[in-house]
This record gives structure tokens, C-alpha cells and sequence, in this order.
């Protein structure tokens, strides 16, 4: 019996291994050394990025964690990183909200307007990223759509958007709002009519039903969107660098200034190894939702 | 307490547009000359059904012929395009299900699977805003009533099919509607299951008092717990009676040949019996009318007396099944096939004769009746 099954995890094992060694060649191997680099070792691989890189924190023995303190220490990367979470923040939170709203709408109302407004939803996922940002610009910068309409209507001091963080918020949005609202009708369309007839049934409200049915039974697809939204905001570079400010901006584009404009590329990968960390708390939570929710629904055997 | 006083609310509010009857103790449910057309089509077409309080009835019918669509118009998932649903003598047609007095239990249960089952008991409670310890003293109270114990804290998908079907049953009590409202409940279970099952449903049933309406398309299920059986075919209720009546008298050949086996033939009537085609004689002393022309026979498989000799018309028998305290044979007589119910004593034969001791004659499908019964 155990031999067996350790026979059986043994074929399992083989069987991933080619693209477990394809990735640990690949990635895992360049995510070592750029770790090493950070903390100050310039031997091997990064010899190339340390013969030329400016400001660096090298040491011969051990390891230091000088490169980090001088880019935790740099006020320039304080707001860079402020922007970066209030920006995460809120287009996470906007895009949950709205994609909740109108896969809800989608799921309840069975309309003409709602198979229109579901397709619409669905549109940003066809038009390319940089696209998209330059869109933004010719909607929201100082010349631009809305700001010309407004004129026109009376109304002389609307906002400049294009090239400030809430352009950026903006975009991210647009670009999310798909994934967001594909995962959350598929979320919903997969509770059962029954299951919501039957809270009807006992005397619940239709908001009641929501709270009470829909929601715990989508919170799956929720923390999907929400994690993945976050994750996707926060290393995000084609948005911020085109359509935000020189400064403060994600950390993204202030990665990219380190690496090539500053020529600080021990910098740049200290900033990487944050924007890291932060995405892996934030896949921790989608983890631990799923561990959660599989408890529960698991099936008798 | 609180859901006395829900279920009078909703009444009261009910009683405002035209229901001038006086609320009778003694009707639990009417639907009256209801339609519902659904995707263009007519699925329920003037439909009238009175069910008594406390009374089972069964809706009985052949796939698609509009059961559930009726259930659902109780229940106020559905609102008739025309006619009336009366509960108590209540007019509650246009009334959704939060506010309706009905409760239901669905086919594949709907239990929802994020809840305990104590918590799925519970919701309807809950929504009522009942205190924590009443709560609890009803569900355990309704739990015990169907007959689950344990397992109160287990979720949905723990529990075996049949312990799902009695969570979702105890759901539908617990809120003590004034009709309760059955699909199919009992097509997910296994044979042996479903027989018991169904006879817990009928004992809980009969020990509350609930006026239920049961839908199955099985009619062992329909004949073994109704107090009445409206048999439906295309919308329509086709005859509403007792299970012995409906079995003795069908009043359709589409009742007729729904529940339960009959031999049906083209027939005349002759003096002494029936004439069946190639010009064969049975005799028959039991006809429900008599008259000219031809009419559609009926004859119950136990109606027909088969002896090896003496009187009767003679038939070859082509096969005999066993069938434990009786044996079922196919017989040919003449061009006609006629099945047999007869004694498992009867000895094999390849010969016999047949007569019949009943006889139900059709026209255009609808039983003919003689003011008096006939002995030709
Ligand atoms: N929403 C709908 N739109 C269009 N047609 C429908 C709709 N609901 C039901 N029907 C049709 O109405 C007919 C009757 O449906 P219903 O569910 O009442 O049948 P039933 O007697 O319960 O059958 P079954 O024994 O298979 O459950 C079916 O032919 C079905 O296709
Ligand atoms: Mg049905």
C-alpha cells in the first residue's frame, strides 16, 4: 500500500519536472542572482550589470543590506510607493465593486439591455494597453475630450487628468474591468436559480438574497479579482509610464528610471524585490480564501 | 409567533382586491381557470383545482404537461397570465414568494451549500428576527420531526441524498407554511429509498395537518400517498379523484392508460358482451354504457377471467410472466392481444377462454356512463 503510493508520487514527480526544470533554469535562476546582487554580492552572473552599474553597495564576504536602506531611505521612492498602494487600492477596490454590479445586473436581469451592457463589459480586453493609455490622453490631458466639452458647456475649469496619477487609476480600471467582470458572471451564473428561489421561498428579500446567498457564494471569484487586479496594478508598467506624472509615479516606471535613465540597476532590483514581497502578501490572502471556501464544499465521499 | 403574524400580514393584504369570499377553514388551496403561456406557447391552459385543508394532492403527469409550471404559480415564482390562486380563500395570485404562505421543496433540494444544515433551517427564522433561543428550539423541534439528529452541523455536501432531501423538507416546515409544495422530491433517491421516503412524507403530512400539493410523474408514488390525484396532460387537469376511482373509472383513455396497464380494442356492443375486431365474442357481464356503433373498450388486465374450459371466447396464450403471487399472460384472441392478471396457481395451457368480468366504453376518449348499470 505505502509502497505503492510512494511509487504513484514518483510518477507524478517525473511528470513535472520538465517544466519545473525549465522554470527553475530560467527564472528561478536569474531571481537568485538578482537577490545576491541586491544584497551586495557582484560575483558570477551579475559581474556584466556590476561592471557598469553606478552607486552600488558591493561586498566581498557576507552580505549587506546597504542597497536596500539607501532605496527604503529615498524620499523620491516614499511617494513613488505611496502612489503605487493608494493607486492599487482604489482601482482594486473600484474594479471589484463595479464588476460585482454588473455581473449582478447581468445575473438578475435577464434583458436585451443587460446582453448589450454584458458585451460591452467585455470590449477593453480587444484594445491593446497602449492603445487604451493613448485614449485616455486624447480623452483627459489639458487639450483633451472631456476638458473641450466642458468648455464648451460652460463649465471653464475641469479637471487636467492626462499625466496624473488619477489617469493613471483610470486606465488600470478600463484595462481590469474585463477579467473582472467575466470572473464574477461566471461566479454568479454558476449559483443555481433554485438556490436563490429557495431563499425567496423562506421570506428573504431580493437584497437579502444577495447578502445572503450570492455573495458568501462568490467570494471565490472575488478574492480572484481582487488579488489579481492588485497584483496586475501593481507591477504594472505600460500605464503609468504613458499616461502618469514624471513624479511620483508607480513603481513600475521609477523601476525602469532606475535601471536605465539613473544607471542604478542594484536600485532598480531592490525595488523589484518590494514590488515582489507586496505581490506575494496579496497571493498569500488568495491562498488562504481558497483553503477556506474548499473546506467547507468539499464534497462527502 | 412572529411567522403567525407574517402569514396574517400577508393575508390581510391579499383580502383587499376582489376576494369576496369569506375565508373558509375547509379550502386550502384553489387555483381557479389559471393560464400561463410561456416562450409563445400555452403550458398551463384554464386550470381549476380545489385541494381541502390538510388534504395531499398529487400532480400527476406525463413529462412537460405542466406540473412544475403549476407548482410554481403556488409558490409565486410564476404569475398567471389570467385566473386566480387562493390559499385559505385568499386572493394571493400576484403575491411574491417572500410573502407568500407557501413553502417548497425542490427537486434537487437547493440547499445552500455555504450553511450547516442547521443553518439552512434556520434562515427563514432568522430573516424573522425570532430570538436566538427559539430559533434553535425550532429547528432542533422540526429536525426530529423528519427524522435528523445528527449531522446538524455538517454542510450540504456531507450529508447523503436522502439525509439532503429531509433537510430541505425540514426547511419547509419550519417556517409553518399553510401549503407546502413538493417537486418531484423524491426523483434523486434510490428505489428503496424513495419508498420509504415517500411514506415519511405522507406520515409527517398527515400528523401536521399541511395541505400539500405533490408533483411526480410516477403514479406508484401518486396512488400510494394522495388523499386525491389530479391527473394532468397538456395543461390541463384531465380528471381529479381518489386513487380507487381513478384506477376503477378513469374518465379519459389518456387517464386510463396513465395509470395503470389496460387492454383497449376497437368493440361493439352484442348481446352478452363485446365484439372485439375478427368478429370475436367475449362475453362480459360489467359495461359501463351501452348503445350503438363502436366504442373504445377498456378492459383491466385483472378484469379478464381466463378458464381452460367452458364459456368464453378461446385465446392462444403466447407468453406467461411471473410475477409473485400472480402471473401476468399475453394472450392473442383473434387479431387481438389481451394481458391477463390470473392466479399463479393457474395451470400452464396453450389454449384458454376468455371473458371479462368489466368492461369501460369510450367515445372521443371520454368514458360513456349509463344512468344505470347495464347487465346485457
Ligand atoms: N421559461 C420557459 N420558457 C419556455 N418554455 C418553458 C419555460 N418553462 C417551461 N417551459 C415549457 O413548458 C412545458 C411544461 O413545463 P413543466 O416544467 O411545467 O413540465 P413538467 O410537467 O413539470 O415536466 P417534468 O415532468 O419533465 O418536470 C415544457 O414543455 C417546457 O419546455
Ligand atoms: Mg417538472
Amino acid at each position: 500500500m505505502r509502497r505503492r503510493e510512494l511509487r504513484e508520487g514518483a510518477q507524478g514527480l517525473l511528470m513535472v519536472l520538465p517544466p519545473v526544470a525549465v522554470i527553475a533554469v530560467f527564472i528561478g535562476f536569474p531571481v537568485v542572482a538578482a537577490i545576491a546582487y541586491t544584497l551586495g554580492r557582484a560575483g558570477g552572473p551579475n559581474s556584466v550589470v556590476a561592471s557598469l552599474g553606478q552607486r552600488q553597495f558591493i561586498v566581498q564576504h557576507g552580505v549587506t543590506l546597504d542597497a536596500y536602506r539607501d532605496v527604503l531611505g529615498n524620499k523620491t521612492i516614499h511617494r513613488d510607493l505611496w502612489a503605487t498602494v493608494w493607486v492599487t487600492v482604489l482601482a482594486t477596490l473600484v474594479v471589484v465593486v463595479v464588476s460585482w454590479a454588473i455581473a449582478l445586473y447581468l445575473r438578475l436581469a435577464d434583458t436585451r439591455l443587460a446582453r448589450i451592457v454584458s458585451g460591452l463589459s467585455v470590449v477593453p480586453l480587444f484594445i491593446p494597453v497602449v492603445i487604451a493609455s493613448y485614449a485616455m490622453l486624447v480623452f483627459y490631458s489639458s487639450d483633451g475630450f472631456m476638458r473641450s466639452v466642458a468648455y464648451h458647456l460652460g463649465w471653464h475649469s475641469f479637471p487636467t487628468l492626462g499625466f496624473t496619477l488619477w489617469c493613471v487609476f483610470l486606465a488600470e480600471v478600463w484595462v481590469n474591468i474585463p477579467f473582472g467582470v467575466l470572473m464574477m458572471s461566471s461566479g454568479l451564473n454558476g449559483v443555481p436559480n433554485n438556490l436563490i428561489e429557495a431563499a425567496r421561498d423562506s421570506g428573504a428579500s431580493m437584497p437579502r438574497v444577495v447578502r445572503s446567498i450570492l455573495l458568501p457564494m462568490n467570494v471565490i471569484p472575488t478574492v480572484i479579482v481582487a488579488t489579481f487586479t492588485a497584483i496586475y496594478v501593481l507591477g504594472s508598467f505600460t500605464v503609468p509610464y504613458l499616461t502618469g506624472p514624471t513624479a511620483p509615479n508607480l513603481l513600475g516606471p521609477s523601476m525602469s528610471n532606475f535601471f536605465s535613465a539613473f544607471n542604478q540597476p542594484q536600485q532598480a532590483e531592490v525595488l523589484a524585490i518590494v514590488v515582489f514581497v507586496l505581490a506575494l502578501g496579496i497571493g498569500a490572502v488568495y491562498v488562504w480564501a481558497n483553503v477556506r471556501t474548499g473546506k467547507r464544499s468539499a464534497v462527502a465521499p | 409567533m412572529s411567522t403567525e403574524r407574517r402569514l396574517d400580514g400577508a393575508q390581510q393584504r391579499a383580502e383587499a382586491p376582489a376576494s369576496p369570499a369569506p375565508e373558509r377553514t375547509d379550502v386550502g388551496l384553489q387555483i381557479e381557470h389559471v393560464s400561463k403561456d410561456l416562450g409563445g406557447r400555452t403550458i398551463v391552459d384554464d386550470m381549476q383545482l380545489e385541494v381541502k385543508a390538510g388534504e395531499l394532492t398529487c400532480l400527476l403527469g406525463p413529462s412537460g404537461c405542466g406540473k412544475t409550471t403549476t407548482l410554481r404559480m403556488i409558490g409565486g415564482f410564476l404569475i398567471p397570465d389570467r385566473g386566480r390562486v387562493l390559499i385559505g380563500g385568499n386572493d394571493v395570485t400576484k403575491m411574491s414568494p417572500d410573502k407568500r404562505p407557501t413553502a417548497m421543496v425542490f427537486q434537487n433540494y437547493a440547499l445552500w451549500p455555504h450553511m450547516t444544515v442547521f443553518k439552512n433551517v434556520a434562515f427563514g427564522l432568522r430573516l424573522r428576527k425570532l430570538p436566538r433561543q427559539e430559533v434553535s428550539d425550532r429547528v432542533a423541534q422540526v429536525l426530529e420531526l423528519v427524522g435528523l439528529t445528527h449531522h446538524v452541523h455538517s454542510y450540504p455536501a456531507r450529508i447523503s441524498g436522502g439525509e439532503q432531501q429531509r433537510v430541505a423538507l425540514a426547511r419547509a416546515l419550519v417556517l409553518e407554511p399553510k401549503v407546502l409544495l413538493l417537486d418531484e422530491p423524491l426523483s434523486n433517491l434510490d428505489a428503496k429509498l424513495r419508498v420509504r421516503v415517500r411514506e415519511d412524507i405522507r406520515e409527517i403530512q398527515q400528523r401536521i395537518g399541511i395541505t400539500t400539493v405533490f408533483v411526480t410523474h410516477d403514479q406508484d408514488e401518486a396512488l400510494s400517498i394522495s388523499d386525491r390525484i389530479a391527473v394532468m396532460s397538456g395543461g390541463n387537469v384531465e380528471q381529479y379523484a381518489d386513487a380507487r376511482s381513478l384506477y376503477r373509472e378513469p374518465e379519459t383513455t389518456f387517464v386510463a392508460s396513465f395509470v395503470g396497464a389496460m387492454n383497449s380494442y376497437e368493440a361493439t356492443v352484442v348481446p352478452g358482451g363485446l365484439e372485439l375486431p375478427g368478429k370475436l365474442v367475449v362475453p362480459c357481464d360489467d359495461l359501463s354504457a351501452t348503445g350503438d356503433g363502436t366504442f373504445e373498450a377498456g378492459v383491466r388486465p385483472e378484469d379478464v377471467h381466463v378458464s381452460l374450459n367452458g364459456d368464453g371466447a378461446p385465446a392462444d396464450v403466447v407468453r406467461e410472466v411471473p410475477r409473485g403471487h400472480y402471473k401476468e399472460i399475453v394472450l392473442n384472441a383473434g387479431p387481438n392481444e389481451v394481458r391477463a392478471f390470473v392466479s399463479a396457481d393457474l395451470p400452464p395451457a396453450e389454449h384458454v377462454r376468455i371473458s371479462f368480468t368489466r368492461a369501460l366504453l369510450y367515445r372521443d376518449g371520454v368514458l360513456q356512463r349509463s344512468s344505470a348499470p347495464v347487465s346485457v
